[in-house]
């Protein structure tokens, strides 16, 4: 009998697919945000943009806009390289696949680590390797130590968009632009006040 | 310090960034992509801040507080030039706008960071790193755009060519230029419209977009002394429509 549940019968998919169609929108740039000096760089999310260029300047208000940061950079999507995503207590780096020496030059990669499930991958440091696959491994030997990394990331540093030393005041004046946040608006008392009279 | 010179310096500039301020701010919005829109919101308040900052320096120069002096004059008294009050129309005319003016606001306050006015060279090095992010989104869309395609290279022409007899009244001589220069304050007007084309050449010619000879575009002036288009007084009365409804509540 035919199944009524549309998760059992899917609408139908075309037996080929055929070429992807080009997109009707702007592909997406990652953005990675250093809070404060000497914290590492931390990854906050992508934007859309025709180019690394405007990746940046459009980054710098949508994810800079408030609390701190003293350094922003970008990276095309498809530049970031994505390790699987382990289950449970599984270390990524007891699984990583094998990779054989790459015959080309060494490169500098940054490495992200996701500690935390629903937090985002936080920079670790700068390997050299010829490839990505390469990169983790080296990174395994470098930065394996303890704490079980969930997902690993790797990132030619020459893709990478950073801000230029004469574009660091850009976030000069951040701390004293105010908003108005939730958590400014003190209701405790007055709910307190309100259910004790209320009692 | 000459009182007069300064007041009239300051009045200019907040003026200036208070409307184009409010100008930007309608596109809270309407942008044209989120990341676009969340960007020139962020810079509209900007200059709404940088416009507070300055009319901070006129109250202790013995003008009415901030609030009083952006919500409670009329439009013959504002000394914004014409073109931060034109009505918005399409992207391409805002951008135009952004940059042509950015352009010169950086540029003037670069000038003003060595004023012989403590307050404002102060101010002048404090949003430095504003302005700087202003020009780089204000230079990199022009660059980008004005490279891209056939539409969006002939959409920036038109609006160039359209906003650049509005842009040089920015530089509307002031009658206190003499003495601004002569007590160190500001270099003047005229360095700063040269220092200013320099840079707009500059830009323009990194994209497909043509700048016409500038001594065939005939400035409108105006502005400084009060005359406006028939633009700028629905501006104010929105601006301040809350404020008026009661002048002395505290926000």
């Amino acid at each position: 009998m035919k199944s009524l549940d549309p998760r059992v019968e899917r609408l139908p998919i075309p037996a080929a697919v055929g070429a992807p169609s080009p997109l009707d929108q702007f592909g997406t740039f990652e953005v990675f945000v250093q809070p404060k000096e000497g914290k590492p760089f931390q990854h906050e999310g992508a934007v859309h943009a025709p180019n690394l260029e405007m990746a940046f300047v459009l980054a710098k208000e949508t994810f800079t806009r408030r609390f701190t940061c003293v350094s922003l950079y970008v990276v095309e999507t498809d530049n970031v390289f994505v390790s699987a995503v382990t289950e449970g207590n599984q270390n990524v780096y007891d699984v990583l696949p094998d990779a054989k020496n790459g015959n080309g030059k060494e490169e500098s990669f940054e490495i992200y680590h996701l500690l935390k499930r629903g937090k985002q991958p936080v920079h670790v440091g700068t390997v050299q390797a010829t490839d990505a696959a390469r990169a983790m491994l080296r990174a395994r030997e470098r930065f394996n130590s303890g704490a079980v990394v969930f997902n690993v990331w790797a990132v030619r540093t020459s893709d990478i968009r950073f801000t230029s030393p004469d574009e660091n005041d850009f976030w000069q004046t951040l701390p004293e632009k105010k908003f108005r946040d939730a958590g400014d608006y003190k209701g405790g008392d007055k709910l307190k006040e309100f259910l004790e009279r209320s009692k | 310090m000459n009182t007069p010179a300064l007041t009239e310096l300051l009045f200019k500039m907040a003026d200036d960034q208070l409307i184009l301020g409010h100008r930007n701010s309608e596109w809270t919005g309407f942008g044209p992509l989120l990341e676009e829109d969340i960007a020139f919101s962020s810079m509209a308040q900007d200059k709404v801040g940088h416009s507070q900052a300055l009319y901070e320096l006129l109250h202790s120069l013995g003008q009415p507080a901030p609030d009083e002096v952006a919500f409670l004059r009329p439009a013959g008294q504002f000394h914004n030039c014409i073109f931060v009050e034109l009505p918005n129309g399409e992207y391409d005319f805002s951008l135009i706008r952004h940059f042509l003016y950015d352009t010169a606001e950086s540029i003037r306050f670069e000038l003003l960071r060595k004023s012989s006015f403590e307050p404002l060279a102060q101010l002048a090095h404090k949003i430095h790193g504003e302005l700087r992010y202003h020009t780089l989104h204000a230079n990199t869309w022009i660059k980008q755009l004005g490279t891209a395609t056939e539409e969006s290279i002939s959409r920036l022409q038109h609006s160039l060519a359209f906003a650049l007899p509005y842009a040089l009244g920015i530089f509307e001589r002031s009658p206190f230029e003499k003495e601004l220069a002569a007590d160190g304050i500001f270099e003047g007007e005229d360095v700063l419209q040269e220092r200013w084309r320099a840079k707009v050449e500059e830009v323009i010619s990194q994209t497909d977009l043509t700048l016409p000879a500038w001594n065939t575009i005939a400035p409108v002036l105006g502005g400084r002394q009060g005359k406006h288009s028939e633009h700028l007084t629905p501006l104010l009365d929105e601006m301040g429509e809350v404020f008026r409804i009661d002048p002395t509540a505290s926000w």
